[in-house]
């Protein structure tokens, strides 16, 4: 479904609705996911919706509604009954104005038609190519190929009017040998810059490189973290960059900000712009958003807040709302990490005794004020001696503050688009001085 | 039935592009939400989604395509879709999936319901979670309190070319309270009931058997002694883990590596592949003789409790673990035709909008014979915990580490001081055999699990794990703080 489309249901439901204030999010979705394992696809599935979300705002009380129902009856029903939801919840004396929004871009390259309109053969393709690569290691695989096309209008009372499209392709690929795997990713907005064979390469690289592993003692190590690997790490520290956990005070620097928390080559920017992941320009409200640095060389800087916690902190909205409703409070979705200056084969070459890390996995919060985070390394662990990756070893559990590693780390010059459980972010490999690792298992 | 002109016609437009087999899955959803954070309602929100899936099976290979369009127009194309996805797939395939289910069903199934939660006015719901609330704020050390409900209700209308007609409605019901307490340099949290609530199948007696309002004060009272109680002991210790906390070492540590799609590598490039592997069935002692573990989707007030599965198949009780060896898996047609097994009906999707998969569903872990106080007899040096507050496992399920929102020092058989961040940690088969007594049904729960994530789109099931608390020796304790 196009923007104005959209933009013409949100005129309906703007218009069926009498609250004291009204917005209302259209968002549409065509997206399609081909998974395969041992050389066939074991799922494939297409997915096609328009969802219609109301938040009512009547007297200072609030009540949302949704519907993915487009005719005009369901479009008034929704209306009616998040005015109906908002007229039973108690007042709230901080609700602010709905915001007025602003004019905003798309950034260059968000949106591909060609991936748009992918049939499941281009898809299917990219399946082949995998397949290929793992026949000629003697390998079998697992992974998946998608192509997705997303848009999204917000419209509010106040007069924000807001349209997003995007797109998004992507390759995931394990590698499975007799004693080691391998992973690979790709991602991009346009289907036509998914180099399929070259992941599934990358992947069964680090499969042959990593077979008959080695045990090695968990303890304190000197760890090269691939982007994979160490954007399942950074996007722990996303949740203390909300204004909610700031002023609760379960954020790592909730006693203040504008101190020095990590090494001065530490940034980490909110960037909705970046070339590697253009994405929405502005938030759930309808807000603009813009290029934001969290911690700026060491120093934590800012927060992100939405419209309730700007006004509630007297801070500026910096267009980071959530969809109503929205107990999480404004949250950093487009994290972005600052380069260093070598390579990563610089930073392999100059490790002594040390391991690389290709991917880390199932990592949970131990202690949330400071930090520890517990996971484990999986898909191409491998020891690095006298400056060579020497073999695979098997996988380790790790309990690690986040604030210490980032007292002692060095980043790689070239960023990546990576994707972790809950984010999708951009950063270079990290090498790390004294990573705590706790426990081995047995792969 | 609803929908049956507009099945039928997905199901002939299937057939007639060329599928060997097709279904069409829809559904009616409606969830509700109410959350109360800091004595202000953070959602009060009300969702409907309708819509439908078509599964379509072409020389071996599934497609799945999902519309909410429920146009003639509309049915056509995400009928047209599903085969040619599945054609697609079945040009790259170098081996065969998918079969035709073996069986087909007339019937419908509605959850037990006492009482149903519409009849209780907003207002009464919304009031009862401000209480609740209010009440966590016990010292200024509370920063942040919150209280929720969650109501689903869905209707689902399953249509097959092998004659299938199956309706159910399943109603599903949760609610909980959590409080945060922070100090100087350290924050603390206290759930209840578990670490997300107490979901089941059910009405609002499922609510009331919660008792948000009188466990509240004692929640608020707990976060904040914990900012004051000192650090878990760190050793091999003896470990007696609340019913709550066994459910989730059974979820993640039993539930997910005998998902038999996950054996068989389905999922192993996102949720990993497991170590119960097929030539381990009937030999691996994977606990012990204490351990006897069930897949049961009749299980009354059980999450995934219901009359058929996503794929058609009617829910049955089978064995997973009995007296310790590895008996069976959670399996659907095509992963159970693949050992000669017959599937198990542990297959869900999300909703609508998701191809169907294997979940764990209601696994449970049956009671023994001692009482809950007589868990803590014998044991000289140990720790008991409650309620999850971490959890983490490797892509095979083996090393694990918990961590708990709370935990008292058990001396000399007898439940000493409070101690904060307790954590735990082992592999699998070894933490299972070190069981050495299970707590009996008096204190036997069907705990749910609303969040558990799996798959690529990623989905959301709805999971049981009913589990009495259970005794564990010479266990790792404090691992996550010897950083």
């Amino acid at each position: 479904m196009d923007s104005a489309r959209r933009e013409e249901i949100a005129r309906r439901v703007l218009e069926h609705s009498g609250a004291d204030q009204t917005e209302t999010l259209i968002s549409s979705t065509d997206a399609a996911l081909t998974r395969f394992t041992h050389e066939a696809s074991n799922q494939s599935v297409a997915l096609s919706d328009v969802a219609i979300s109301v938040r009512a705002i009547v007297g200072g009380r609030t009540g949302v509604a949704r519907t993915n129902c487009l005719d005009d009856a369901s479009l008034r029903d929704v209306a009616a009954r998040a005015i109906a939801l908002a007229k039973l919840a108690p007042a709230d004396p901080l609700q602010v104005e709905l915001p007025a929004g602003a004019a905003t871009a798309a950034p260059v390259g968000a949106y591909d038609r060609a991936t748009a309109g992918a049939p499941a053969g281009v898809r299917a393709a990219m399946c082949d190519a995998i397949f290929r690569a793992a026949e000629a290691d003697g390998f079998w695989c697992a992974g998946y190929a998608s192509t997705d096309a997303s848009g999204i209008t917000i419209a509010n009372s106040s007069g924000a009017l807001a349209s997003f499209d995007g797109t998004a392709a992507a390759v995931n690929v394990k590698m499975n040998a007799a004693s080691s795997t391998g992973f690979g990713e790709a991602y991009a907005p346009a289907v036509g810059s998914i180099d399929a064979a070259a992941a599934a390469s990358r992947a069964a690289a680090k499969a042959r490189e990593g077979a008959s592993p080695r045990a090695v003692d968990p303890g304190g190590w000197t760890v090269v973290f691939e982007p994979a690997a160490f954007g399942e790490l950074v996007a722990y520290l996303a949740e203390h960059f909300s204004a909610q956990s700031y002023e609760e005070g379960s954020s790592f620097f909730s006693d203040g900000l504008n101190r020095r928390y990590f090494a001065d080559n530490v940034t980490l920017y909110d960037d909705y712009a970046h070339p590697l992941k253009p994405g929405m320009p502005f938030d759930y409200e309808g807000q603009p958003k813009s290029r934001l640095a969290l911690i700026d060389r060491g120093v934590v800087r800012q927060i992100v807040t939405d419209s309730y916690y700007a006004r509630k902190l007297g801070r500026i909205n910096t267009g980071h709302a959530l969809p109503a409703p929205n107990s999480w409070g404004p949250q950093a979705h487009d994290l972005v990490v600052g380069a260093g200056e070598k390579t990563v084969e610089q930073l392999v070459a100059e490790t002594k005794r040390g391991l690389l890390v290709t991917r880390t996995w199932y990592i949970r919060t131990v202690d949330r004020k400071r930090a520890i985070v517990t996971g484990m390394t999986r898909d191409g662990t491998f020891a690095i001696e006298d400056g060579r990756v020497t073999g695979g070893v098997r996988n380790l559990r790790f309990n690690q503050s986040l604030l210490e590693m980032l007292q002692r780390c060095e980043f790689a010059r070239d960023q990546v688009r990576t994707e972790s459980y809950h984010y999708a972010l951009v950063t270079p490999a990290v090498k790390v001085e004294n990573f705590t690792f706790t426990s081995t298992t047995e792969f | 039935m609803e929908f049956t002109d507009l099945a039928e016609r997905a199901l002939d437009t299937s057939t007639a592009r060329g599928a060997d087999y097709a279904d069409v899955r829809f559904e009616i959803e409606r969830a509700e939400r109410i959350e109360v954070r800091n004595g202000v309602v953070a959602a009060l929100a009300d969702a409907g989604s309708t819509g439908y899936g078509i599964r379509a099976l072409v020389d071996g290979a599934w497609g799945f395509a999902a519309s909410s369009d429920l146009t003639l127009a509309g049915l056509d194309a995400a009928s047209a879709r599903a085969v040619d996805i599945a054609r697609a797939g079945a040009r790259i395939a170098r081996r065969t999936i998918g079969q035709p289910p073996p069986d087909a069903y007339v019937d419908s199934f509605r959850t037990k319901v006492s009482r149903d939660p519409g009849s209780v006015p907003l207002g009464e719901r919304v009031a009862l979670l401000m209480d609740a609330e209010r009440l966590l704020h016990v010292s200024p050390e509370i920063s942040s309190g919150r209280a929720w409900m969650d109501l689903w209700r869905t209707r689902k209308f399953f249509f097959g070319t092998t004659g299938s007609r199956i309706d159910q409605e399943i109603l599903q019901t949760g609610s909980g309270i959590e409080a945060m307490a922070v100090g100087s340099g350290d924050v603390q949290t206290r759930s209840f009931p578990g670490d997300v609530g107490l979901y089941q199948t059910g009405g609002w007696e499922i609510v009331e058997a919660a008792r948000l309002r009188e466990n509240a004060p004692r929640i608020g009272e707990e976060a904040v002694a914990l900012l004051r109680a000192p650090q878990c002991p760190s050793g091999t210790l003896d470990v007696v883990l609340g019913g709550s906390q066994v459910s989730l070492q059974i979820h993640e540590s039993c539930g997910h590596p005998a998902e038999l799609d996950r054996v068989m590598g389905w999922e192993a490039n996102f949720s990993g592949t497991s170590f119960l592997e097929i030539d381990q069935l009937d030999k691996l002692r994977y606990g012990s003789e204490a351990v006897t573990i069930v897949v049961d989707n009749t299980l009354p007030l059980g999450m995934a409790t219901c009359g058929y599965d996503d794929e058609g198949s009617k829910s049955v009780a089978s064995d997973i673990v009995r007296d310790g060896i590895l008996r069976g898996y959670e399996m659907s047609n095509d992963t159970a035709r693949a050992i000669g097994r017959r599937s198990n009906a542990c297959v869900r999707a999300q909703g609508w909008a998701f191809a169907p998969m294997i979940r764990m569903c209601n696994l449970s872990l049956l009671p023994g014979d001692v009482p809950f106080a007589g868990l803590f007899e014998g044991v000289a040096d140990g720790v008991y915990m409650e309620s999850n507050r971490s959890w983490s496992i490797d892509d095979r399920r083996l090393n694990f580490q918990f961590g708990c929102e709370i935990g008292w020092e058990i001396k000399n058989g007898k439940r000493g001081r409070m101690v904060k961040n307790p954590t735990y940690a082992g592999m699998t088969p070894q933490f299972w055999n070190s069981c050495d007594a299970v707590a009996d049904a008096d204190s036997w729960f069907a705990w749910g699990t609303p969040n558990c994530g799996k798959g690529e789109p990623m989905q959301t099931g709805r999971t049981t794990q009913a589990a009495a608390p259970a005794r564990f020796r010479n266990v790792s304790v404090g691992a996550g703080y010897r950083g």
